[in-house]
């Protein structure tokens, strides 16, 4: 927003009139005029405009009126990006305000909607710096503040902050924040520690143990009372109960059920005597009877018994003949075996031994044939061992060593070759004899052959038969390096060593001694064929069958005639033993058998002697039947009669135990009414004393009463409860937003101050508290000093700076603001208000700035467009 | 003509013990003091019989002194005949207090602890139906219906318990038929239980308790003098006031545009009344911020002249309009703060008790801000 005309009438000092200042452009304006033409009437008036509801009539409105009243009128002319607007309100009577679109000049907005729009000007929300940014004489907010409150000590830094930070403050609140914080902090700390928990000896504290000691005391009270009640409703029961209990009717019919019981009882116990003896003779009875018909029950069983014992016997002693018979033909059976068996046996001996005989006979026989064969054997291999021997001495004497000849090849080689390399080069000499002639020269004694080139070194002497001695001497000398000589002497060795004294011979001797080696490996051959392990063990094994062949070796039978009758015999020794034991088995079968019979025998005969002692002789047999029959029936008859007369007395039968149990329990009835009488009697009085002990103390009453007071203390530790949750709430509410409004807006703007800061003081550097934003140190000329001595001037340039920081701040969010300064550099000199205005200039390159200054004077060479006041009338 | 005083509730021995100390003891003996009250309007009025119909003793075991006292009392004033009924806080089941009392009765104290009929006066009889027990759960006084009496006698019912499905109580088990005068041919039907004075129908009346002991029923104690000029004529009755202490409530309904602090002033007791009064201020409907505060700032100031003064502000809605916010901040941490506030007390999502946190804490910034510019 930027402002470009102010027009009032009918404020403060222009009663009756008006004043415009027009023409109000971009950068730094200066409305300069001496006191008392109304400067700071223009800018409370624009403030007014801008803060104050047209509606109301607060403090700051009414100091806008006039002594002689009437409707203040403020109208301003703005420029938004929207468009350019004329901003009109009207205080008292007549009260209005509207916004005028300069463009086509119609109402846009008026009253509440006008305020709403204005409102959007200055602010970009509450949490926002106003859009208009004011600084005025030696103050620094536009609010009031007392003279006490800048006085105090404590507030001094505050102050100088505000100084610094002036808008700012408004943000975080200022120090109205820090009082309403405080006080809301002593309020919380006088009811809880710092964690919220309740403080001790505080009153939160108090009520929370009030609350508790009722709690248990109501709950101690409550137990009384139930136990009064209990006692109350006991006492009530004891006594319903003792009423019922003592009651003479009760009595009597309790009597009464005694004397019943006990006549019950005595018939029972007479019929009881009466039944017993019955019983007892009907008892005996039955016995009698039940002997009768065991003693006719065994007769006839016995009876019937001996009939088939006889029977049985008779089987039994045939079984035992026939058993006898048996064993005596097994027995004549095994002997008939064993004789057979050791004929058999004999037998089998004779053959066994007849058959050893026979082969030993045949191993001689064998044997002798055996020696001849090996000693013939031994015969050659002795001859081949000794050929072998001698053929070893005769190779060892012609052998040669294997490269022996090699090396003497290589040594005529090398003779050869260094013979023909010697004579190369030497002078030589030839004769050709005349035909016939012969041996007449001589070289070196040698007859020089004719027709060949002789050569020699140094010295030739030729002897010349017949003629003398020729001597020729060359200046050649034989080479005498030696090497000749060494292979020549080398060669001899060799030979000598070899025992040859040629290269031929050599070579003979080597093929003489191979046949040699060859003769001698076949002989080798032979040895082994004849003795594959050695002659020793040819001698061993000749000595072995020599005495092999010593026994007899005549035969007297076929062995294998032998043979087949030594088998015979043993399968005739077989088939006799499996005989002897068929026979053994039958007897043993036998023998058993006989014991059996005759074990069955004795036993069906004592039996049998058992039997007719208990039926007699059979002659008297039937009279015996005839006795028991007639016994049997008599006791019967006893018994049905002893019957017949206990059977009434038993379908009567009185229940003796039931009648003891009633008697005993009429008794017993009785007995605990007047047991239960006593004691409910003891318990009533116990009661009466419990109960006379509770209500005296008014127990009741005094529940009752706890129970209200224990409501009332948890009222009020829940209002304490309230109140602490309020508290912090708001506390927390209030830091919060502070420390909001310090991060959003404190941090930036010390950022846009430091330039500035810059600009204006190079001789001092300010710095700031991180966490306060407090300045901290003012550094002058090197030194450090208490920020408490900053001058008025400072303060107010300080002031000023912090508020363009505010509205480059609010530029850079694209909310351009004017800053609005009265009167605002009275404390500075004129080279600090210089430096001042280049700041000034410098900013308002992109920012609107009003100065309303009396300093006539000074600000006249200060640049600037320079505004004027002149008379105005409203429409 | 036969004329008596019909009064019930009297809960002598009743401690308050949610009230203040010092206020205890005064209510307290208010209680005791009823008996001589009640005996003087009865004189004055010229009833020689006094019918209690229940609930004269608080509790069913009252302390010796309590019992001893009021007895005492009753019997101060002789010749009047006191009859005393057992009502449910007294029931018969209370037969220590029942039988601590004869041990000790006045000869002008009659208990009417039997359901007989019971003469009072020549041609004069008077049918009781004492409470069995707390809670009876049946009609007591059915026997009324069947209960011969001399011809040409007046006949008077005496008895205690709700006739419909509302009590001091609130449990209703035990209704009194509402007709029961007419069903048993009664001339008068003497009840009591509810606090409040309740005329049922021309010859059936609740008394009410003459000393009243909660806010709930807002009427001033009271008794009724009831003659009745033969059998079958209809009863005369008068209220006469018997009460030593006035419970009121004050009900204030509030529009946001309203001053309430004017309002409150002209609705608040006389001065003279005051000390004498248990008042319980309930502010209802929309208050603005700064109204709120002063009239809670008033009603403080005030309270000290009252025997007792409740501010119930429970269904009192607070405005928060933007010139009440301006007075908190014009703007910045301070107003954000204030904002943060009520839109929190504004807030349907939170849960009531936080609404209520906040909207208080907003309430208390205003007011230590208003302390601030003071």
């Amino acid at each position: 927003m930027k402002l470009t005309a102010l027009r009032l009438h009918n404020v403060k000092r222009f009663a009756g009139r008006g004043i415009a200042v027009e023409g109000i452009t971009d950068g730094v304006n200066v409305l300069s005029a001496a006191n008392e033409h109304g400067k700071s009437t223009c800018f409370e008036a624009l403030h007014a405009l801008f803060f104050q509801p047209h509606s109301g009539t607060p403090k700051n409105v009414q100091m806008l009126r006039p002594y002689s009243g009437g409707n203040p009128i403020v109208e301003a002319d703005i420029s938004i990006e929207t468009g350019r607007y004329r901003l009109t309100k009207q205080f008292y009577s007549g009260r209005r305000a509207s916004v005028t679109d300069l463009g086509s000049g119609r109402i846009v907005a008026q009253a509440d909607e006008a305020e709403a729009f204005i409102g959007d000007l200055i602010s970009g929300g509450t949490s926002g710096p106003a859009g208009l940014l004011w600084v005025r004489q030696g103050v620094t907010g536009i609010e009031n503040r007392s003279k006490s409150e800048e006085e105090n000590d404590k507030r001094v830094r505050e102050s100088l902050l505000s100084s610094v930070q002036g808008e700012v403050e408004a943000l975080t609140g200022g120090r109205r924040m820090t009082a309403v914080l405080e006080a809301c902090e002593e309020e919380l700390n006088r009811l809880v520690t710092t964690t919220l928990r309740p403080k001790t000896g505080g009153r939160f504290a108090a009520a929370l143990e009030e609350r508790d000691r009722l709690q248990a005391e109501e709950a101690r009270l409550a137990k009384e009372v139930e136990m009064l009640h209990g006692a109350l409703d006991r006492r009530r029961s004891v006594q319903a109960r003792l009423r019922e209990l003592e009651n003479t009717d009760e009595e009597a019919g309790r009597k009464a059920a005694i004397a019943n019981a006990e006549a019950v009882l005595e018939a029972a116990k007479l019929h009881e005597r009466e039944l017993k003896a019955l019983d007892a003779e009907a008892a005996l009875a039955a016995s009698r009877r039940d002997a009768a018909q065991q003693a006719y029950d065994r007769f006839l069983t016995a009876l019937n018994r001996s009939g088939e014992l006889a029977r049985r016997f008779a089987l039994a002693q045939k079984e035992l003949s026939n058993a006898a018979e048996r064993r005596t033909a097994s027995l004549v059976e095994s002997e008939a075996a064993a004789a057979e068996v050791q004929a058999a046996e004999e037998e089998e001996r004779v053959n066994r031994e007849w058959l050893a005989r026979l082969e030993a006979a045949l191993r001689s026989r064998h044997a002798a044939e055996r020696l001849a064969e090996l000693r013939q054997r031994l015969e050659q291999a002795e001859a081949a061992r000794q050929q072998i021997e001698d053929g070893e001495a005769a190779h060892a004497l012609l052998a040669i060593p294997a490269d022996a000849i090699e090396r003497l090849e290589a040594l005529d080689l090398k003779i050869v070759g260094l013979r023909a390399a010697a004579e190369v080069g030497l002078p030589t000499l030839r004769i050709d004899y005349l035909k016939d002639v012969s041996g007449t020269v001589s070289m070196d004694r040698q007859p020089l052959p004719g027709g060949e080139d002789k050569s020699f070194a140094g010295m030739a002497r030729l002897d010349i038969a017949g003629v003398g001695t020729l001597t020729i001497h060359s200046s050649r000398q034989a080479e005498q390096d030696g090497a000749l000589e060494t292979a020549q002497s080398a060669r001899q060795t060799l030979l000598a060593k070899l025992g040859v004294d040629s290269l031929l011979a050599a070579r003979q001797r080597d093929i003489a001694a191979r046949s040699k080696h060859e003769e001698l490996v076949r002989a080798r051959q032979r040895l082994a064929d004849l003795a594959p392990k050695g002659i020793d063990a040819l001698h061993l094994d000749a000595a072995r069958f020599a005495e092999l062949s010593e026994g007899p070796v005549e035969l007297d039978a076929d062995p294998e005639e032998v043979r087949t009758r030594l088998a015979d015999a043993t399968r005739r020794i077989e088939r006799a033993r499996n005989r002897a034991r068929e026979a053994s088995m039958m007897r043993t079968e036998a023998g058993e058998a006989i014991l059996r019979a005759q074990t069955e025998h004795a036993r069906l005969h004592q039996e049998l002697e058992a039997i007719e002692a208990i039926i007699g002789p059979e002659a008297v047999r039937n009279d015996v039947q005839q006795d028991l029959a007639v016994e049997l029936s008599s006791a019967k008859e006893q018994f049905d009669a002893a019957e017949l007369r206990a059977g009434p007395l038993r379908r009567t039968g009185r229940d003796l135990a039931g009648a003891e149990a009633a008697l005993a329990r009429a008794r017993s009835v009785a007995d605990a009414a007047g047991r239960e009488i006593a004691r409910l009697r003891e318990e009533l009085a116990d009661l009466g004393g419990q109960i006379r002990t509770r209500s005296d103390s008014a127990v009741e009453e005094n529940w009752s009463e706890i129970r209200d007071l224990l409501a009332a203390a948890r009222e009020q530790v829940k209002r304490f409860e309230t109140e602490v949750a309020v508290l912090d709430r708001l506390r927390k509410a209030l830091t919060a937003t502070r420390a909001a409004a310090r991060d959003l807006y404190l941090k930036p703007v010390m950022n846009e101050l430091a330039p500035l800061v810059g600009l204006l003081f190079d001789d001092i550097s300010i710095t700031f508290d991180g966490d306060s934003l407090l300045p901290q140190i003012v550094r002058r000329n090197g030194l450090d000093e208490d920020v408490d001595r900053l001058s008025g001037g400072m303060r107010e340039q300080l002031s000023v700076l912090t508020r363009l920081a505010f509205a480059r701040l609010l530029t850079r969010d694209g909310r351009p603001a004017p800053v609005i300064l009265d009167d605002a550099l009275v404390y500075s000199d004129d080279d600090r208000i210089e430096r001042m205005f280049d700041a000034l200039h410098r900013q308002s390159r992109d920012q609107q700035i009003l100065v309303f200054s009396c300093r006539q004077r000074a600000f006249a060479r200060l640049g600037g467009n320079v505004l004027a006041m002149q008379p105005w009338q409203p429409d | 003509m036969f004329s008596f005083l019909h009064s019930s509730d009297l809960h002598i021995g009743k401690r308050f013990g949610n009230l203040p100390e010092d206020l205890r003891g005064r209510l307290r003996e208010a209680r005791h003091g009823v008996i001589t009250r009640l005996a003087s309007a009865a004189r004055e009025h010229g009833a020689d019989t006094i019918l209690l119909a229940g609930d004269t003793f608080d509790t069913e075991t009252p302390t010796p002194a309590v019992l001893r006292q009021a007895l005492g009392e009753m019997a101060r004033n002789r010749p009047l005949r006191w009859v005393l009924l057992p009502g449910n806080h007294d029931s018969l089941l209370a037969d220590q207090l029942w039988s601590a009392a004869r041990g000790v009765l006045p000869d002008n104290v009659i208990l009417a602890t039997e359901a007989a009929p019971m003469m009072l006066a020549p041609e004069v009889i008077l049918l009781p139906a004492p409470c069995t027990t707390r809670r009876p759960g049946r009609d007591l006084t059915e026997w009324m219906t069947g209960a011969a009496t001399p011809n040409g006698a007046i006949r008077i019912g005496l008895a205690h318990g709700p006739i419909q499905e509302f009590s001091e109580d609130a449990t209703a088990t035990n209704v009194i038929a509402p007709n029961r005068a007419t069903l048993a041919g009664l001339d008068y039907m003497a009840l009591g239980d509810w606090h409040g004075p309740v005329t049922v129908d021309a010859r059936t009346y609740y008394s009410g308790a003459p000393e009243p002991d909660r806010f709930k029923h807002d009427r001033p104690g009271q008794a009724m003098v009831v003659s009745i000029a033969g059998p079958g004529a209809m009863p005369t009755t008068t209220a006469v006031t018997t009460a030593s202490f006035s419970w009121q409530t004050l009900q204030l309904p509030l529009l946001a545009s309203e001053d309430g602090v004017e309002a409150l002033k002209a609705a608040l007791p006389e001065p003279f009344t005051r000390r004498q009064t248990l008042l319980r201020v309930a502010l209802s409907g929309r208050a603005r911020l700064n109204g709120r505060t002063a009239m809670i700032s008033l009603l403080e100031q005030v309270a000290p002249e009252f025997a007792h003064l409740e501010i119930d502000t429970d269904l009192l809605g607070t405005d928060c309009e933007s010139d009440d916010l301006e007075i908190i901040d014009r703007a910045g941490a301070l107003r954000d703060a204030a904002e943060l506030l009520l839109a929190e007390s504004l807030d349907d999502a939170r849960s009531g008790d936080d609404r209520g946190v906040s909207r208080e804490a907003l309430i208390r910034l205003f007011s230590y801000c208003e302390t601030i510019d003071r």
